[in-house]
Parts: C-alpha cells; sequence; structure tokens
C-alpha cells in the first residue's frame, strides 16, 4: 500500500472541492503570495487524501523538473561574439 | 516592464548593467532558447539577437529591477516574431489551438492520475527533459518559466503578455500534459500504476 495512507483514518477519501483545492495547492507549493498559506496547506492535507496525493506528486515533478533536467553549457564563443557585435553598435 | 524610455545612461552605467544586470542570465537564457528550438545554432541567435536588443533598449530598463524577467520577455518576443516566422514551425498550430481550447480560466482541475510520486522520483533526467520537451511550446514555456526558472505567476503574466488567471491555467493543463507523459514513462520502467492493481 502507499506509505501516504498511514494516517489515512484521519483524512476523507474524496475531496469537495478538488477544482478550488488543487488549484490553491499548486498555488502554494509555487510560491503565490497567499495569505496564511502554511496553516491552508497543513490543514488540506491532514484532511484530505486527493489534497494530499495531488500535493506531493506536483511537488515531485517540480522537484525532478528542476533539478535533472538537462542543462546545455553556454556555447564558449557565444558571449565573445556578444561582446563584439555590441561593440558594433556602440 | 514597460517599453517607455526611461532613463539616459551614460556608456559607463550601460556598460556596468549589462556586465552586471544581464550577463549573469546568459545560461538561463541560453537553455531557455535551446528549450525553445531544440536547436544550438537557433539557440544562440535568439540569445545573441536579444542582448542585441537589450543592449539598444537598455534605456527603457530602470536599473536595479527584474532583469531576468526583462530579458525572457524579449527572447520570448523574438522567438515568436522573428524565429517563428522564418522557420518551419507550426506556429499556427500551436498557437491558435491553444488560445481558442485551452485557455479558458476553467480548467478541469477533477482530472486525476494514478502516477506515483515514487516513481517520479526515480526517473532519469532525460526523460523527465524528454516529456517536457514533448509539450507543444506554450505548455512548455510556462512550466521552464515557473519550475525551472523560478518565475513567479505575476512574472510570467509580464513576460507572455497573459493574464494571472490565464498563467494559472495554462499552467496547471500543462502539468496534466506532463503527468500523462509521464506516467506512460513510469509503466515502461516496470512501476506499477494503480490501473493495473
Amino acid at each position: 500500500m502507499n506509505k501516504n495512507l498511514e494516517s489515512e483514518g484521519e483524512r476523507k477519501l474524496s475531496c469537495s472541492d478538488v477544482s478550488k483545492c488543487f488549484k490553491l495547492l499548486e498555488s502554494i507549493l509555487d510560491g503565490d503570495n497567499i495569505p496564511e498559506s502554511q496553516e491552508i496547506l497543513n490543514q488540506k492535507l491532514a484532511k484530505c487524501q486527493p489534497c494530499f496525493e495531488h500535493y506531493h506528486l506536483e511537488k515531485a515533478i517540480k522537484e525532478v523538473l528542476r533539478t535533472k533536467c538537462t542543462k546545455h553549457a553556454v556555447p564558449s564563443e557565444l558571449v565573445a561574439s556578444i561582446r563584439e557585435k555590441i561593440q558594433d553598435i556602440k | 516592464m514597460s517599453e517607455v524610455q526611461r532613463k539616459k545612461y551614460s556608456d559607463k552605467e550601460k556598460s556596468t548593467i549589462f556586465d552586471q544586470e544581464f550577463m549573469p542570465h546568459i545560461d538561463s537564457m541560453y537553455n531557455f532558447g535551446y528549450r525553445l528550438t531544440f536547436d544550438e545554432d537557433d539557440a544562440k541567435d535568439l540569445v545573441q539577437d536579444t542582448y542585441l536588443k537589450a543592449y539598444r533598449f537598455i534605456n527603457s530598463f530602470e536599473q536595479g529591477t527584474n532583469a531576468k524577467a526583462w530579458l525572457f520577455r524579449i527572447l520570448k518576443n523574438s522567438f515568436i516574431n522573428d524565429y517563428r516566422k522564418k522557420s518551419k514551425q507550426p506556429a499556427k498550430i500551436d498557437y491558435q489551438e491553444v488560445e481558442t481550447y485551452y485557455n479558458s480560466d476553467d480548467v478541469d482541475y477533477g482530472i486525476t492520475t494514478d502516477l506515483r510520486v515514487d516513481a517520479v522520483k526515480d526517473m532519469l533526467g532525460d526523460e523527465i527533459s524528454n516529456a517536457l520537451n514533448s509539450l507543444a511550446v506554450d505548455f512548455r514555456t510556462v512550466i521552464i518559466l515557473c519550475d525551472l526558472e523560478g518565475f513567479t505567476y505575476e512574472e510570467m503574466a509580464k513576460i507572455l503578455d497573459i493574464p494571472i488567471g490565464t498563467v494559472r491555467s495554462r499552467l496547471h493543463r500543462a502539468r496534466n500534459l506532463l503527468k500523462d507523459k509521464l506516467r506512460s514513462y513510469a509503466q515502461n520502467m516496470g512501476y506499477k500504476t494503480d490501473e493495473e492493481e
């Protein structure tokens, strides 16, 4: 079983307003300026299983995007080329 | 981020702004360009054009404000106005469909996915990158700006010239599409999904 369900007894298994809740959770995760966001988050995660799962999945995806996406090194000649062209238009 | 000319910088001030506020973002700019075009030369051209435009219009940049967002907005506009016009990218399909079909603020937040946290965490960088790269450019862009570059909704709205509500709904839609991709990778990796249980 999903280890996230350990405290399942405390959480309701269906969310009464998935649309509003998920939107709010994503906003909080993205650092949008939501008043009392930490309290709202704690309450939702403690009481609602769909919210709990949605939040943790979105958080995990956000984290792997940030840390694992391939980064490309800037070609070494690019900076020199930009500076050279700036000199031309000065 | 208006285009109104506010300042009249000296050449020395221009150089200082360029070196200290613009150039430190070249890594992010190049990667943004690469993720839009998937081509090293095109990405280089986009970044170079962006920096030349930034220098040319430096008087409309207020020193000490958000240079990264300002530069990203220029690059995004260059991509739409210059790159797409001369390339064979199906801009009409991307944009018109997205604008009319997906941009409604009335997003279905009820869509759920059986993708699991553990499966996501075990994915390889290539799988994550491929999933992101497979999204249409407008969806890819909001995820790049938000999750890879850490821009706020407000900054994204300015960079993309769209309302914040549209940023939220486009981002949510993009994430759902990304989850669909990741779920198919997870199934291929042999992770169990709820559907199979």
